[in-house]
């Protein structure tokens, strides 16, 4: 009986309680001096911190409480799209007394779980000269630790189709959260397209390049070290060992040093912001810790994206070089989902090349992307081909479906991708 | 059911109502009874709106036969940051105080609940009961989840017993009759 009432009670509580009614609510008549918003070990003040733990739509909208009436209903609201940002466990908020009489605070405290279990699909995409792409991972955090294992298939970013299993470890916090640990052990099984296969006869290898390869096996241990707030430096280690195909089986090493150094920086207008990020990354692999190849692979990046409401101005340059003879999947690539779109990585150049530079320029409207992708790759002995491609489709968050042409003298052969986290 | 209504309320009868007839409706106070304590003081002082949930049941015997059950009536509990007094609104009386102590605030609330006395002969003996709940803003957020409503949530609330985290009070009168019970003006119109 006690229970059945309680339930009755409880029933209309869900249909009558509500959550805050501004109009019951005493503190309604104060104003909002401040906003922030709280979590393990850190605090924000949404004015005046440039914290880019909250998106910057969420952060504005916070922003938009300071200077009027404290409005209870629109703080529920707040916190639940704050629990949804972070996946936290709980977002509560307090009000608290401002600095003066009739003012007050407004604190959302943010309580992550301690623990907690994800599956994500990290990359997946259908070219239509190259087939489907996929991956899938699942990560349990606990605290600062995050253990990852995922399947992979990808036949898009490298020469190379790799299929198998990657596994992760990291951590956030070694000691401060600017030091972050990680560990990779990945081991793939390999495919080759006949392009390649055909352009690297059995045996055959030269001064910069290898030779084709079954299996792939990479321990890679790395820190990263955040040197000031828009600015990381990771260093670590990969050893990566391989099985060749030709002319006899045997494994091959390619131990290599690890360097990137990456720059973001996010400048808000009234109306618009701007996002610019940098990266140089190299791998120099040594016989001095046991390598049998020895080479330096170079990469430089460049990113500006200009977003002003519904529209995105983005430009995105790449660069890179080798130097010695590097293994196959350490060679750059361009024609794929994202560099040169059109063209078909197979007939540019079906081993990848030692040199390689690209730029992307992309426009998008609410939903609606166009973009010009240019670049050339080639080897060291060879002359770089400036070539361009073009293409529309449609983006929605994560979500891309584009067709793309590359523009060369003859037939037009346009070029189907569609798919996410691309 | 009715077997295990009869020690609740011989258990709460000691705790007490004080009851009395308007000429339309009963009303009543409950001498001890602080709600404005623990977690819903914790959230009001953190300037949430704290929403109590209150129901009358009226009973023919001691058996636990519901003669009557009001509508669940809503308190809604304010606490003023820099006044530091609360204020309490019954929007399904239309009434609002403000600038309440604790105390005050929660006589005023129970006075102003009231169950309509329609068919109660002034002779017939019938029994009180009152219950308050505090309505949990995590149970909401719980039952109403990111994608819609949670069957799990709403199956956890409903099954667990209420104990210290869920803010409960309850308190019983009888047997009474209309015509002992001492005469007030009324403070609200026919209820029913």
């Amino acid at each position: 009986m006690k229970f059945a009432s309680l339930g009755c009670i409880l029933a209309c509580s869900l249909l009558f309680g509500g959550t805050q009614d501004s109009e019951f609510n005493v503190n309604s008549r104060y104003t909002v001096e401040a906003v922030v918003v709280s979590g393990d070990g850190w605090r924000a003040d949404m004015a005046t911190d440039r914290d880019h733990k909250v998106s910057s739509s969420l952060r504005k909208e916070m922003c938009a409480l300071i200077g009027e009436k404290l409005n209870p209903t629109s703080l529920d609201d707040l916190a639940h799209r704050l629990r949804k940002e972070f996946h936290a466990r709980t977002v509560e908020h307090r009000v608290l007394r401002g600095k003066s009489p009739d003012y007050v605070q407004v604190v959302f405290d943010v309580q992550l779980r301690p623990t907690r279990f994800d599956v994500s699909v990290p990359k997946f995409l259908y070219n239509s000269d190259q087939g489907w792409t996929g991956a899938i991972e699942g990560t349990a955090t606990v605290n600062h630790n995050g253990f990852t294992l995922g399947l992979v298939s990808d036949g898009d970013e490298l020469v190379e189709r790799y299929t198998g299993i990657a596994a992760r470890y990291e951590n956030t916090d070694i000691g401060s959260d600017k030091v972050r640990f990680r560990f990779v052990f990945e081991t793939y099984h390999e495919q080759w397209n006949r392009t390649t296969t055909a352009a690297l006869p059995s045996g055959e290898t030269s001064d910069d390049l290898s030779g084709l390869y079954r299996t792939r096996q990479n321990f890679e241990p790395e820190f990263t070290f955040q040197v000031a707030k828009p600015l990381s430096l990771s260093v670590g280690t990969s050893f990566q060992r391989f099985q060749e195909l030709d002319p006899v089986a045997h494994t091959d090493v390619a131990n290599a040093l690890t360097t990137a150094l990456r720059y973001h920086r996010r400048v808000e207008g009234e109306d618009s912001q701007q996002d610019v990020d940098a990266g140089y990354n190299l791998r120099a692999a040594t016989r001095l810790i046991g390598s049998d190849f020895a080479y330096s692979r170079h990469r430089w990046q460049f990113r500006y994206m200009l977003t002003r409401g519904k529209s995105v101005v983005l430009d995105e340059a790449t660069g890179g070089i080798i130097t010695g003879r590097a293994p196959l999947f350490e060679r750059f690539v361009l024609g794929n989902s994202t560099t040169l779109r059109g063209w078909n990585k197979y007939d540019l150049d079906p081993l990848g090349g030692n040199r390689m530079v690209h730029n992307s320029v992309e426009y998008r409207y609410g939903v609606f992307q166009a973009f010009y992708d240019s670049g050339a790759i080639w080897d060291r002995t060879d002359a770089a081909v400036l070539r361009h491609s073009v293409g529309v489709g449609l983006r929605q968050g994560i979500f891309s479906l584009a067709v793309a042409f590359p523009l060369k003298e003859g037939r037009i052969d346009p070029v189907f991708v569609m798919g996410m986290n691309y | 059911m009715a077997g295990l209504a009869i020690p609740l309320l011989r258990l709460q009868a000691d705790e007490g109502l004080t009851v009395s007839f308007d000429g339309d409706n009963l009303h009543f106070s409950a001498p001890g009874l602080h709600f404005l304590t623990g977690k819903p003081l914790t959230r009001l002082k953190d300037a949430d709106t704290v929403t109590f949930l209150s129901q009358i049941t009226l009973f023919s015997d001691n058996q636990g036969t519901i003669f009557r059950r009001g509508l669940p009536e809503r308190l809604v509990v304010s606490y003023d940051l820099w006044e530091e007094r609360f204020k309490v609104t019954i929007p399904g009386a239309s009434r609002s105080r403000s600038n309440l102590t604790a105390v005050e605030a929660e006589a005023w609330a129970i006075e102003n609940l009231a169950i309509s006395a329609l068919g109660l002969a002034p002779d017939r003996p019938f029994w009180m009961r009152f219950e308050l709940r505090a309505a949990s803003p995590k149970e909401m957020s719980r039952v109403m989840g990111d994608s819609g409503i949670s069957l799990s949530g709403l199956v956890e609330i409903l099954s667990r017993k209420p104990g210290v985290d869920d803010p409960y009070w309850m308190r019983s009168a009888g047997p009474l009759r209309l015509s002992d019970l001492p005469r007030t003006v009324a403070r609200r119109g026919r209820i029913g």
